[in-house]
């Protein structure tokens, strides 16, 4: 009995350091290079910028189910991912962009990704910067639409409150965190974890004519015509709306994959 | 070897030893007797107390009789007399424990706080697994919100401990609720007779004094003892003030009785720095020593009164004790920053307002015990038969609030009455068909009571009423639909479990006896887990160990050995949840190991040196149950006796001690091990007629180490977004800390 008393067995898993990635998608070009795509509305798509503020990245062990993702932050499932030192991350890119710092992971499968879109606190409607910068060029049958946006999520994020017994109902971190997008990973000694974020889905279903609404754009000095921009509020154009829409999208926008070996930029 | 009669008379020790008395575990409770005596090597042979001192004075004659002793149970029951060990630096009782083997003490809630205590494998928590009692009055605190046995030793005096007895395992049928890793129980008293006063002044304005008295010519059972202590404690946030008085009478009932009124009183306010995050202290971010939150600490209370009486009359031996505990406690934790408050749509929208939570337990606990033991002789042997109670009630009442950051609590999460019994009746017969046998079996069924009140019964609610929603009110008296209901509910139960117990002893053959002991126990659940007529309310425990003990006086030197294998399973074992800042049910738990023990004793010195190893498991996967160590190593060691030289025509006594402990790396969730701990104390004293200075250094080695090293999920804003994943914690082990003493002796022995 004595050898084996001492220092043997476990008590199962692992904790594990993290590193972590995020890149634009596969098929993207270098740094710099434009994204052509085609939406399902018909627009071509020609992206020239396009950077989202990913704050930290989680997997969750568990797959939510409608109730118990009501009103909490955080899943009610275990957490055994963590990536938290926040990256702007170019979408353009298809090369991976690591997250500054060493995240943290437990062994144990995973079946729930999330990104938090938020530079601190995630109830913190006050925080107004810029979490999704885009711009580039619409073009359907003879329209063009040159556009930029930039998106935040605060205080012009918070849905009215419908019910006033449940004031509590749709807390501003519902909208900060793109969940549940679905995984089957388990963290492993010496695996990076490498977030895909791809902004056509983003745009899959944005309709740049109703940025007509606000008015035809003006000139510039130079005689171009100034960007439509997308506004930075819900309910005010079906386009605006849609890219908000299209950010937090869980299904299609974003995806959590190993890295490669060679892989790393 | 000499025995000193009148020594012994004025100490109060004539052993009126009783037929069904063990002599060795009398000798226990003996002046100068042999310690941490293997008791089944000594139930068959007595041994002659060694030489004490002469005493300065001493009356004509004074008649104080000997309590009976109880019987042992086997290799794992550990009779230990603190003796000259005294002299190693301990700062709380609750350390005597690491006399035994496989104890490890931690403590990550503060000066105030029950230490943690790991034996035998178990994470006992404060003593939720250990049955901790002093002079038979309980100090395991039935529904307490924190941990369901929470057991505080603060309220006790080192100075007077003098004796303890430590039973791993269920193997005597007198343990009760809570003794599942087993039991133990501390013995008070005080030799020195007269008055005296002690000063100590020390490292992090650390100051204590320390008042004792015991009327010469009564026994070691009479005495008085007063403390006032006061720190700022290393670190931050670890400072404490507290005060102590033990007191007790002993006087004669009848020619052959005699009875003891005791009282204690204890009060401490204190502050705590927790735990901190490893991550945060590798990058900077924190100081091994700071606090995350300065709010922690808080404050206890003990008031205690107990009585008890022993009488021998027509060959039976009678004993009765009652017992009246009046406790408080109030603990501010936070052991995961950021992370519990969680949004509920029926509260104005928030974001984590801080985990910070206060707790209140307010108890009041009364009872009784009590015995018959008698005795025959048949076939040439002593059989012996017991028949006891006990019986107990508490009365408890719980509140624990969470606290925003500017201290304001913003949400109620416990609010309980509890009243609690415990009912046990239990009988033992003594067995001796042959010279050097002795079976020793009986059983003990305790009936658990159960009625609790709670005052939150309805903390939310999926379709509140429209028209007078609960906004964000904790306890709510609405249901589903607004329907109306009141938010307390009342539940109760009870159920009783039986608890078989026996141990065989062979032996002694040439100073070594062996022994196999069997014993079921069980730990009462906590009241909240209670559901209307829902049985089985407690956790059970079997266990069954094998060993042997060695004892051997020679002419300057007494020896005590044992060697113990034991196994110990329990079907739902408790885990600590740092989420519930309590104590959770979890699975079924094994356990098995190997423990040895060596005391040593002569004219100058006293060694204590034990060894346990053991393995832990869950049953249903295998792995390793966090936080026990499998390797806990502990020596203590004393020198004394008159130095070389006289002072002004006086001889100067001196001493020298020092405790040594090693716990291996434990296990930790997630498959971590913990650091390996090795902390080494050290103290020399030197008295001279009345007066005593002495020198304490604790861990004179100053090794930064973590006395506490967890596992889980916590988030302390060092980061802009919630840590989500479990990570590595500690509670900061105290540094090299140095304590200077000086004692006065005054209208009696020093």
């Amino acid at each position: 009995m004595l050898p084996t008393a001492g220092c043997v067995g476990t008590t199962g898993g692992e904790l594990l350091e993290l590193e972590a990635y995020a890149a634009g998608p596969l098929g993207a070009g270098a740094t710099g290079e434009s994204l052509r795509f085609t939406t399902s509305r018909g627009y071509d798509v020609e992206l020239s910028m396009a950077r989202l503020f990913v704050g930290g990245i989680y997997l969750n062990r568990s797959r939510p189910t409608s109730v118990s993702s009501d009103t909490s932050c955080t899943l009610a499932g275990t957490y055994v991912a963590e990536a938290l030192s926040g990256l702007d991350v170019d979408l353009l890119s298809a090369q991976p962009q690591r997250f500054p710092e060493v995240g943290f992971a437990t062994s144990e499968r995973a079946l729930t990704g999330e990104v938090w879109l938020s530079r601190g606190d995630v109830n913190d409607a006050s925080d107004k910067q810029p979490i999704l910068r885009v711009a580039g060029l619409a073009t359907r049958a003879d329209a063009t639409y040159p556009f930029q946006g930039t998106l935040s999520i605060a205080q012009n994020r918070v849905p009215p409150a419908t019910d006033a017994a449940l004031p509590g109902a749709h807390p501003l971190c519902k909208q900060r965190v793109v969940s549940p997008i679905p995984v089957e990973l388990t963290p492993s000694n010496g695996a990076p974890l490498l977030l895909r974020i791809d902004p056509r889905g983003m745009f899959a279903n944005v309709e740049f004519a109703t940025l007509d609404a606000a008015g035809s754009p003006a000139l510039d000095a130079a005689g171009s015509p100034e960007p439509y921009q997308f506004a930075d509020t819900t309910g005010e154009d079906q386009a605006s709306d849609n890219l908000y829409a299209g950010m937090r999208r869980s299904v299609g926008v974003y995806s959590f994959e190993w890295m490669l070996e060679g892989e790393q930029e | 070897m000499h025995f000193s009669w009148k020594r012994g008379l004025r100490r109060g020790a004539l052993f009126v030893i009783a037929p069904t008395c063990v002599p060795g575990a009398a000798l226990a409770q003996a002046p100068r007797a042999r310690e941490a005596e293997p008791t089944a090597a000594s139930e068959a042979k007595p041994t002659a107390p060694a030489p004490a001192p002469a005493a300065p004075s001493l009356p004509s004659e004074i008649t104080v009789r000997s309590r009976a002793a109880t019987p042992g149970a086997g290799a794992s029951d550990i009779r230990i007399k603190v003796g000259e060990l005294s002299r190693v630096p301990r700062r709380r009782a609750s350390e005597l424990l690491e006399l035994a083997p496989g104890v490890y003490l931690s403590n990550e809630g503060g000066e105030g706080h029950a230490d943690r205590i790991y034996l035998r494998g178990f994470d006992a928590r404060e003593g939720q697994d250990l049955e901790l009692s002093v002079g038979g009055v309980p100090i395991n605190e039935s529904g307490n919100f924190h941990g369901n046995g929470f057991a505080d030793t603060g309220f006790l005096i080192p100075e007077l401990i003098q004796g303890l007895r430590v039973l791993e395992g269920p193997f005597d049928p007198r343990q009760g609720n809570y003794a599942v890793a087993g039991s133990a129980d501390y013995q008070t008293g005080l030799e020195e007779r007269g008055l005296s006063a002690k000063y100590s002044l020390g490292s992090f304005g650390t100051e204590r004094a320390l008042l004792l008295f015991g009327p010469p010519g009564a026994s070691d059972a009479t005495y008085g003892a007063a403390e006032i202590y006061r720190t700022d404690g290393y670190g931050q946030n670890r400072d404490a003030k507290r005060a102590r008085a033990m007191g007790q009478y002993e006087g004669e009932l009848g020619q052959e009785g005699s009875f003891r009124i005791g009282v204690a009183a204890y009060g401490i306010e204190y502050h705590s720095a927790g735990v901190l995050r490893q991550d945060d202290v590798d990058a900077g971010k924190r100081g091994f020593f700071d606090t995350y939150d300065t709010r922690q600490g808080g404050n206890g209370s003990r008031f205690q009164l107990a009585a008890d009486l022993e009488q021998r009359s027509g060959g039976v031996t009678f004993q009765q004790q009652v017992f009246v505990i009046r406790r408080g406690l109030r603990l501010r934790e936070n052991l995961t920053g950021f992370l519990l408050d969680s949004q509920a749509a029926t509260q104005t929208p928030h974001g984590q307002r801080g985990d910070l939570f206060d707790l209140r337990v307010d108890e009041t606990t009364y009872g009784a015990r009590g015995f018959a033991r008698t005795s025959t002789r048949a076939f040439g042997q002593t059989h012996a038969l017991e028949l006891g109670y006990y019986a107990r009630g508490d009365d408890v009442t719980s509140h624990r609030q969470r606290v925003d950051t500017a201290g304001v609590p913003y949400k109620t999460d416990a609010n309980i009455d509890a009243t609690l019994g415990d009912l046990g009746i239990y009988a033992e017969a003594t067995l001796r068909p042959v010279r050097g046998l002795s079976i020793k079996a009986g059983a003990r069924s305790d009936l658990f009571l159960f009625d609790v009140f709670d005052r939150c019964a309805a903390r939310s609610v999926s379709r509140p009423s429209p028209s007078d929603p609960p906004g964000d009110q904790s306890c709510l008296d609405q249901q589903r639909f607004g329907a109306h209901r009141e938010p307390e509910q009342r539940s109760s139960t009870a159920s009783s479990k039986l608890m078989p117990r026996a141990t065989l002893t062979l032996g002694p053959f040439q100073d070594f006896s062996y022994s196999l002991s069997y014993g079921v126990g069980a730990r009462s659940i906590d009241p909240v887990y209670v559901t209307q007529d829902i049985a089985t309310p407690f956790a059970s425990v079997e266990a069954m160990d094998g060993g042997v003990a060695y004892a051997r006086d020679f002419e300057n030197l007494n020896i005590a050995a044992r060697s113990v294998f034991f196994r110990t399973h329990v079907d739902r074992d408790l885990a600590f949840s740092e989420t519930e800042g309590r104590s959770v049910l979890g699975g079924g738990t094994t356990r098995t190991g190997w423990n040895g023990l060596v005391r040593l004793r002569g004219n100058f010195f006293d060694q204590n040196a034990n060894v346990s190893l053991v393995r832990s498991t869950f049953d249903d996967t295998g792995f390793l149950v966090p936080y026990a160590p499998d390797l806990v190593v502990r020596s203590d060691t004393a020198f004394f006796g008159d130095l070389p030289f006289e002072l002004g025509g006086s001889r100067v006594r001196g001493s020298v001690s020092a405790g040594a402990g090693y716990v291996g790396h434990r296990a930790l969730p997630f498959g971590q091990r913990s650091d390996t701990i090795f902390t080494l104390d050290s103290a020399a004293s030197a008295s001279w007629k009345s007066f005593e200075l002495s020198l304490e250094v604790t861990n004179v080695l100053d090794t930064r180490y973590r006395a506490a090293e967890l596992n889980y999920v916590s988030d302390f804003r060092s980061q802009p977004l919630p840590s989500l994943v479990p990570a590595r914690h500690f509670a900061a082990g105290a540094p090299r800390e140095v304590l200077l003493s000086l004692g006065v002796a005054l209208g009696g022995s020093p």
